[in-house]
């Protein structure tokens, strides 16, 4: 199995004392809205909180993902005031929010940041997204203990990020390791004036990362897969998924890197005022695809199917570079059918 | 962008989505078939309408707030400034409520979005255009753009049908303006005749046998419904068309139109984006989903 290379050298590394997590915590929460991992009923979830107690940094993975906080799941495009043969402006006062910082992400969830960037911030980029992006300050958390489902290792996403954060936790037992992976990150380091981080530390921190990827029992063998799914178009396995398939849509719902919106026009009891919405939505529902007089590009449910899996593993990496799965195991654990990219994949291959 | 919708829900600095539509007034219908309609339409703000540059093949996501929006191939020629032509047949909810505006009315219109017909495999050529119903709308902007410019292009021949005769879109063009040319040829048929009828009756791939044009030095440009571009793009590969010299267009349920929404993925590629033109060779490397 590969083994993820040891993170490059960051600008800045500092030594943090448990105690003085709080530190970093308040000088963040200063200037930015804070949201972290938090405990509910049993599960975690991202959630804002100015509390850093009710922080759990030892979570395994949450419900949703991160993209809930630059991507809402509902959102008004506009506002629209009709009457016949007119539209009719209605402007809106916005409420200018304090910036985020997302607190204890892992490496699952900050690649997935980036590849949902390639989408929204290139061509035809979307303003909304890319300011919350840009100022968004980002502390990631190195992932030492993988959760029943993950298999982050296959696409080297995790469990230690390499880019995509300003700054990097490492728990190193004592103490935390801290790496800055931006100049605002190594602004920050420097604020808090922190003791600079040695050699042996970077060692401890490579000990960890072993420890912590060889825990993983789970992997989808990236190397010639793109030329396994390009002759597996019509093998068996997408019929014997159909049957286990609910097309319920939980697994794109709870995917960090899933972007696909409905447009839709909400109009108001006026019948005259209204408002133009885009939210999440599924390639696993049938109505994804249908158009006027009830035709549909995938009516079967076979066909829903392939197309996530597709475009996780093949279609991204064709349109973008690089695979579109993070292996954060969410859509195992949310389908009731425990459908499973990992075993999908192992079926393709005749494992 | 438009005054007249407020953009972004969180946006502090009104930076609009590009998913906010420009304003755009009606100023001409032509009543093309009893459910195919022409709208003549020009931005409300005249800067937009200087800055439009579009080329054949490209489409524009039309819009009725309240109603929805639709992806619709712009059927105007370049060639032709100061306006944009979209026919649009009467097939759901948008497309009806479209047909109910008269000239005056206001529509919103953004883009232009996707690719175009590849100038560069037709210029010199002798070109073959292959119609069924409204997949004309996108030809014509094509086959005029063509006519505007002919120093660049060979001699032009046109297949065209419809279910009836009172289908056939864009009469005007076909039984006077096209007609009156002498390098353009025009091949028409329909489905079924009916007493006035005189011309070819039989499918549109049928009557491409049958005519059997030669594929040397020869460019096709084809689209029509799915089942007719299906049979055609299999009657040119008979005549002996090489793949790399047929252009067809792909349709596909389209949210957004600037590759984001995820409707129209097939393979690695984004038909709003990537097409709506491809090559029957492009088309071959694709996932067979269209």
């Amino acid at each position: 199995m590969a083994f993820p290379m040891a993170a490059p050298a960051a600008l800045a590394a500092a030594r943090l004392a448990r105690a003085a997590l709080a530190d970093l915590w308040q000088a963040l929460a200063a200037s930015h809205r804070m949201a972290a991992p938090v405990a509910c009923d049993g599960v975690f979830r991202f959630q804002e909180t100015a509390d850093l107690a009710a922080v759990r940094l030892d979570y395994n993975t949450t419900i949703l993902p991160a993209k809930k906080f630059f991507y809402p799941p509902v959102e008004t495009i506009f506002r629209f005031h009709r009457h016949r043969g007119a539209l009719a402006p209605d402007e809106e006062a916005c409420e200018a929010r304090r910036p985020l910082a997302l607190f204890g992400l892992h490496g699952c969830d900050v690649r997935a940041l980036e590849l949902l960037d390639q989408v929204y911030t290139g061509e035809f980029s979307d303003p909304a997204y890319a300011r919350a992006r840009a100022e968004t300050f980002i502390v990631a958390l190195s992932c030492l203990e993988p959760g029943p489902s993950c298999f982050c290792t296959s696409f080297r996403s995790g469990p230690f990020p390499e880019s995509g954060f300003d700054l990097l936790l490492t728990d190193l037992g004592g103490h935390y390791l801290v790496e800055a992976g931006s100049a605002r990150g190594a602004g920050l380091l420097q604020q808090l004036g922190a003791e600079p981080a040695d050699s042996e530390d970077q060692l401890l921190k490579t000990h960890r990362l072993r420890e912590a990827v060889a825990r993983f029992r789970r992997h989808i063998p990236t190397e010639g897969l793109p030329r396994l799914l390009n002759q597996a178009f019509q093998h068996p396995v997408w019929q014997a998924l159909k049957d286990q398939c609910l097309s319920c849509g939980t697994c794109t719902v709870v995917c960090p890197t899933c972007y696909c919106f409905n447009v839709w026009d909400k109009v108001n009891l006026d019948l005259e005022t209204g408002e133009r919405k885009m939210a999440w939505d599924s390639c696993q529902l049938l109505d994804f695809g249908q158009v006027a007089l009830g035709q549909n590009f995938r009516r079967d449910r076979a066909a829903r199917i392939k197309q996530r899996i597709y475009h996780k593993l093949n279609y991204f990496r064709e349109q973008y570079g690089k695979f579109g799965c993070v292996g954060c195991g969410r859509c195992v654990e949310a389908c009731v059918k425990h459908i499973d990219p990992v075993t999908i994949v192992a079926a393709l291959k005749g494992v | 962008m438009s005054e007249m919708m407020a953009g972004g829900a969180s946006a502090a600095v009104a930076e609009p989505s590009v998913l906010v539509p420009q304003v755009a007034t009606i100023r001409r219908v032509t009543e093309e078939t009893p459910d195919v309609k022409t709208f003549q339409v020009v931005f409300e703000d005249p800067g937009v309408t200087e800055d439009f540059a579009y080329l054949p093949g490209q489409c524009c996501m039309l819009s009725l707030p309240g109603s929805g929006e639709a992806m619709i191939s712009i059927t105007s020629s370049p060639t032709r400034r100061g306006f944009l032509e979209f026919a649009v047949k009467k097939v759901g909810i948008f497309t009806s409520a479209l047909h109910e505006l008269e000239p005056g009315d206001q529509i919103g219109v953004r883009g232009p979005y996707g690719n175009h017909f590849p100038l560069p495999l037709m210029e010199g050529r002798k070109l073959l255009f292959v119609g069924g119903g409204i997949g004309l709308a996108p030809l014509r902007s094509l086959i005029n753009y063509v006519i505007d410019e002919k120093d660049r292009f060979g001699p032009v021949s046109i297949i065209y049908g419809a279910r009836s005769p009172e289908d056939l879109v864009f009469k005007e063009e076909l039984f006077h303006t096209w007609a009156a040319l002498p390098h353009v040829s025009l091949h028409l048929t329909v489905d079924k005749g009916d007493a006035s009828w005189e011309g070819h009756v039989g499918f549109v791939p049928a009557y491409l046998e049958e005519l059997a044009p030669a594929p040397e030095g020869t460019t096709v440009i084809t689209c029509g419904p799915p089942v007719m571009i299906k049979f055609v793009l299999q009657a040119l590969s008979k005549l002996g068309f090489p793949p790399e010299r047929v252009i067809t267009t792909l349709e596909m349920k389209m949210k957004c139109g600037v590759g984001k929404c995820g409707r129209c993925n097939i393979g690695g590629k984004y038909v709003c984006v990537d097409g709506p033109v491809f090559t029957a060779a492009e088309l071959a490397q694709l996932p067979a989903e269209y």
